[in-house]
């Protein structure tokens, strides 16, 4: 098969500088393979040779993810199970998919399901690019994982540092010395990096900065565009079933209304049901319904949709009043000296649940427990104010480079 | 494990209402709902004493028709913590 016009871009791994087209090829990896990658120098070599020999069908996530139970069930669904040099075979026959490429979700609602996507369906973007290294801290694997390594290799000029999660708290400095020039990451990856290292990631020359993968609000938008003023700051809507499906980059939460409804061929079609965002996709995992019900919550204004939460747990009820989770963590959020929040919903006696919240707090920081509760109680309706708050000492952040903790 | 005391568990509640801005009086025979003591704060209070007992306590409704005073609180909260 030729090589892809993003081969010469350069790649940098914990293992491996040099281009896609350089990677040492993996001729013994199994034509239909679950790769359980130790890391990032697995997982492109696997990439690179699923690409190259055009007729591969390929699972790649970390090994980390995938327990016993799940390996067998890629191996009684005709993948063979290849970890470092070892190599299950599959325990069923199984016609090979060719180009077939299997994500996993993130798991966020039980075990992660497999969900079938191509190499075509992953590249989301086309057409003239300005040439960036990008820095990509995703798990490998991931949707998002994909969404830069498919970048890389559709179009030239687009190299890539990829980041262990045991590298999450020096990035900055790896960034500064390979010269990345544009890093996707979930709103904690960035709040945590401006926590942690504001002055030294104040010093990168980011030309693109893109957040997904969680909510994103007003208040992390304009911290990255105070401190990067003349970057293009974007925040993407993708999940492995649905694709990437909204890009907004005009610097404000949530997307215009006027998208909502429309229909533009090859676009995605974005609707309001209730109060859930349902989409419809070009980009979408095969096998997706038409219309895809993402579980996540919206809400309305005059000319913005807000994506809130996830509608499971945003909505906690507090002996029978409706508390949102995602009001009361904007409302904490607003406080100068908090950084970083979470809201939950916790069993109590009597009313079933209170809300309950977990800050990090600005290094200088004065405020109290209770100055926070009284900052949130001037605005929300008794039952939805914390009645716990806990102060953590570090933002708290998972592989997923997500927070829900 | 040893359960709190009744200062203790009165000191939390005072806690409880301080955070709103009220004042727990020192008078146990005070009326809940003079002070403004309302089943939200219950709840709160329950779960300060869960917290520091690092245990689970379970209590229903019905079970505080009778709580009427801060201490009918005192000592509900006392009867519900574990005596060993």
């Amino acid at each position: 098969m030729s090589a892809p016009c993003g081969a010469g871009n350069r790649i940098v791994t914990t293992g491996y500088v040099g281009t896609w087209a350089d990677l040492p090829a993996w001729p013994d990896l199994p034509a239909a393979a679950a790769v359980l990658a130790e890391d990032n120098t697995d997982a492109v070599r696997a990439v690179w040779q699923h690409v190259m020999d055009g007729d591969r069908e390929t699972l790649i996530s970390t090994a980390r993810r995938v327990d016993a139970t799940q390996a067998e069930g890629f191996r009684s669904a005709g993948l063979a199970v290849a970890q470092g040099d070892r190599v299950e075979a599959p325990s069923t026959e199984h016609a090979v998919d060719a180009g077939r490429l299997w994500l996993l979700t993130s798991g966020s609602t039980g075990r992660p399901k497999q969900v079938a996507h191509t190499l075509d369906s992953l590249t989301t973007v086309s057409g003239e690019q300005p040439s960036r290294t990008w820095l990509c801290p995703y798990a490998t694997g991931a949707y998002a994982w994909w969404q830069v390594v498919s970048l890389s290799l559709a179009l030239p000029g687009q190299d890539i540092v990829f980041i262990e999660p045991d590298q999450i708290d020096s990035w900055p400095q790896l960034a500064m010395e390979h010269g990345v020039t544009a890093a996707s990451g979930t709103p904690t990856f960035w709040r945590q990096a401006m926590w942690r290292s504001g002055a030294t990631v104040a010093q990168l020359p980011l030309e693109q900065i893109t957040l997904g993968g969680e909510p994103v609000d007003q208040g992390i938008l304009d911290r990255l565009r105070e401190v990067f003023p003349a970057a293009r700051i974007s925040w993407i809507y993708a999940s492995s079933e649905a694709g990437a499906a909204i890009a907004v980059h005009d610097g404000r939460a949530g997307f215009p209304r006027a998208w909502l409804d429309r229909e533009t061929p090859e676009r995605p079609t974005l609707r309001v049901e209730g109060d859930e965002l349902v989409i419809a996709s070009p980009h979408a995992a095969e096998g997706m319904p038409s219309l895809i019900h993402t579980g996540d919550r919206v809400e309305l204004s005059d000319d913005r949709v807000a994506i809130v939460g996830r509608l499971a747990s945003d909505e906690i009820n507090v002996g029978g009043s409706k508390a949102s989770g995602s009001s009361v963590r904007r409302r904490l959020l607003d406080h100068p000296d908090v950084v970083w929040a979470a809201v939950r919903g916790r069993k109590a006696p009597l009313v079933g649940q209170v809300v309950v919240a977990d800050v990090v707090l600005a290094g200088d920081a004065t405020v109290t427990t209770g100055d926070l509760t009284s900052w949130c109680a001037e605005q929300l309706p008794d039952y939805a104010v914390p009645r716990r708050v806990r102060v953590l000492p570090e933002i708290p952040i998972k592989e997923s480079l997500k927070s829900d903790v | 494990m040893s359960g709190l005391s009744r200062d203790h568990v009165r000191t939390m509640m005072g806690e409880v209402l301080a955070a709103q801005g009220k004042q727990l009086p020192a008078d146990d025979s005070t009326r809940l709902d003079g002070i403004g003591f309302r089943s939200l704060d219950f709840s709160e209070l329950a779960l300060r004493v869960e917290d520091e007992l690092d245990t689970e306590l379970n209590f229903d409704a019905p079970e505080l028709r009778s709580v009427e005073t801060v201490g009918d609180v005192l000592d509900f909260i006392d009867q519900l913590q574990p005596t060993a």
